[in-house]
């Protein structure tokens, strides 16, 4: 069947469904993996500044999310998201978050095109997440 | 040893050495110029990976600043879309109800003409207008008002089907275009179902709002073909629906066109009334229930129309009152009362209160008091000679605003009437606080009560309220003895009504007076 979701959803939802019982901690490992990637390219504020327009519009569907500015501290970068997905239900915690990549993504293949973000992804998730979506890619 | 052949020798082991020496300084020249270039090369090397962090830390910043550009750019292109799009909703829907425009609705009616034109269809259209809507806002404010018409609003909306729409035209006009019906009578199901509906009592602000509305009713292609005409001729049906009793619908036809163009006629004609001085005014007696004598006289105004003959103030008051030509109506009508009655003064007929109708106009206009000053100047008359009846809703609008300009009333010494008392909305605590001389009960109650015993207890309910206030009671409407004996019988002070007397011209009030009826 043909879809038009991209290959990126289904990895989140994968990479997501790995950790059924720590949500938060999977997704915060998930969101440290990427950021440094991409804070290597785009550097802290360019992170920032996609992490903040990728909560404003997660938030439509999951208002509990805050737009609050990321933590200045590398290693609390996070905290005030885990915070909030620690206070949901799993499978709420779970679709928020997979929202909040997916939205993240998705600007980001905005702006860089669908190769480029892959390949970030998959530096920051290991070769799997690369090969996958390639693959994926090559299906859709 | 031979020096000759050792002499060859030595030059030759010189020049070796010589040689040796030339090698080991070229091979040393060589070996410090290999040590240059690897320092050049490590220097080089060391440069350009400096220059490769500085070229990575500014491709970084750049790509920020493109990401955090790229991103404010997608927020502001939403806000514009947003703002084009609230621009667009306000541009076709009222701000009120949220209900659509009558740009919307004219759009629409278009639309769903060209659709029955085509396939032969027939559509209707319903002009709505509340009943007394004005009563309730000028007896409860504009933000009570404006609570009802959302309360209306909504219920219409669960009158109708999806594909009808409904608009606020303004004010409490509601237009419902039913595009694509069977029968005429689909329209009347539909106007009888919002009528119903919207009778339903509206809490609003802590009140329990009763409001009826009258709906007129036009057919495509029958009463019209083209939307404007349509909405005219609902709009004509809807005025005669209002003629019919109110809280009902009418179905257009052709001869109310011709109220219509009347209605229209008695507006354009009303602005010249006044400069042709074609009013006059008409004086009806106020009789003390005990004694049987005139005690006060009501001025009421009458049009002498010069094709149509003398009209009643229902025939133009109303329309009045909406073109605004109510305020130097009811100012000439002022002036002219305070010279009667001064006139009657001065040739000694007894001394009489005269009473006048004070619109709503007339009392919220900013040079109320100055130009009625003014005018007892002019006129001689003593303020104590003079009354103002006013209506609940007059008074209870904006009472803190009322309460000042009645107290200025009472402390120029004019008295003040409550008129058509127990037809509107009164605040008892407003009643005890204003300086209110006299309740007028309405002559719809008084001419029930000795038929309809609810009626009967409403107007000894009011003549008790009003000896309790140590105000006077006034009993308008009445019609025959049996009504007299039951106003004696509840003690209350007066009558008025063509049972003493209908309204008379200056000249026959003057024979009453001097009669000392």
């Amino acid at each position: 069947m043909e879809t038009r979701d991209p290959p990126r959803r289904q990895l989140i939802e994968r990479l997501m469904a790995q950790h059924p019982e720590k949500v938060a901690d999977a997704a915060i490992d998930l969101w440290e993996q990427m950021a440094t990637q991409i804070i290597s390219i785009v550097g802290e504020d360019g992170f920032n500044s996609l992490y903040a327009r990728s909560v404003f519009l997660a938030q439509q569907t999951f208002p509990w999310l805050t737009a609050s500015s990321l933590s200045q501290q590398t290693d609390q970068r996070f905290a005030e998201l885990k915070k909030r997905l620690e206070g949901q239900t799993p499978s709420q915690a779970r679709e928020a978050n997979s929202l909040l990549l997916l939205t993240f993504t998705g600007i980001l293949a905005e702006l860089i095109g669908e190769p480029l973000t892959t390949r970030i992804l998959g530096s920051a998730w290991g070769d799997d997440a690369s090969t996958s979506t390639s693959k994926e890619f090559k299906h859709e | 040893m031979d020096d000759k052949a050792a002499g060859p020798g030595r030059e030759k082991l010189a020049a070796a050495r010589e040689e040796a020496v030339g090698l080991r300084e070229k091979a040393a020249d060589a070996c410090a110029g290999t040590v240059d270039t690897r320092e050049r090369e490590i220097r080089a090397a060391g440069m350009t990976q400096g220059a490769s962090d500085d070229q990575i830390s500014m491709l970084r910043q750049a790509n920020a600043q493109l990401v955090i550009a790229t991103i404010e750019a997608h927020k502001l292109a939403e806000q514009v879309q947003t703002a084009k799009t609230e621009l667009e909703h306000l541009a076709h829907h009222d701000v009120l109800t949220g209900l659509p425009n009558r740009t919307l609705m004219n759009d629409r009616l278009a639309q769903a003409l060209a659709l029955a034109r085509r396939s032969g269809k027939q559509l209707a259209v319903l002009f709505m207008d509340l009943d007394r809507f004005k009563h309730i806002n000028d007896s409860l404010g504009h933000t009570v008002g404006d609570q009802l018409l959302q309360s209306v609003s909504q219920r219409l909306l669960g009158c109708v089907r999806q594909s009808d729409t409904i608009s606020r035209q303004g004010g409490d006009e509601f237009v419902t275009l039913l595009p694509d019906i069977d029968h005429p009578e689909d329209a009347a199901l539909s106007a009888q179902k919002m009528l119903m509906t919207i009778a339903l009592p509206h809490l609003i602000d802590q009140h329990d709002l009763h409001i009826g509305a009258s709906i007129g009713i036009s057919i495509y292609p029958e009463d019209g073909l083209d939307a404007e005409t349509l909405i005219k001729h609902a709009d004509t049906a809807m005025f005669h629906a209002k003629d019919n009793g109110r809280n009902t619908y009418a179905f257009f036809e052709q001869d109310m066109t011709a109220r219509a163009i009347a209605r229209q006629s008695i507006e354009a004609s009303l602005r010249l009334a006044l400069e042709r001085q074609e009013f006059v005014l008409y004086y009806q007696p106020k009789i003390n229930l005990l004694s049987g004598t005139i005690v006060g006289i009501e001025a009421l105004v009458r049009w002498q129309h010069p094709q149509r003959g003398l009209l009643e103030p229902a025939e133009f008051v109303p329309i009045a009152e909406d073109c605004g030509l109510i305020l130097p109506i009811g100012r000439w009508v002022l002036r002219e009362a305070c010279l009667q009655a001064r006139a009657w003064q001065d040739a000694g007929l007894p001394l009489i209160t005269i009473a006048v109708n004070t619109s709503a106009l007339e009392f919220r206009a900013g040079d109320f008091l100055e130009y009625l000053r003014a005018t007892l100047d002019e006129s001689r008359l003593e303020p104590c000679y003079l009354e103002l009846e006013l209506t609940e809703s007059i008074l209870m609008r904006d009472a803190a605003s009322a309460d000042s300009v009645l107290h200025s009333l009472a402390d120029l010494g004019v008295k003040l009437a409550v008129d058509d008392f127990g037809t509107g909305y009164s605040s008892l605590s407003y009643l005890r606080q204003f300086p209110i001389n006299t309740l007028k009960i309405d002559q719809s109650f008084v001419n029930e009560m000795t038929r309809n015993p609810d009626d009967a207890t409403i107007v000894s309910a009011v003549i008790s309220m009003g000896k309790s206030l140590r105000q006077r009671v006034i009993a308008e409407g009445v019609e025959t003895a049996e009504q007299v004996a039951f106003l004696l019988a509840q003690h209350c002070d007066e009558g008025q009504g063509y049972f003493f007397g209908r309204p008379v011209g200056a000249a026959a009030l003057a024979i009453l007076l001097q009669a000392g009826i």
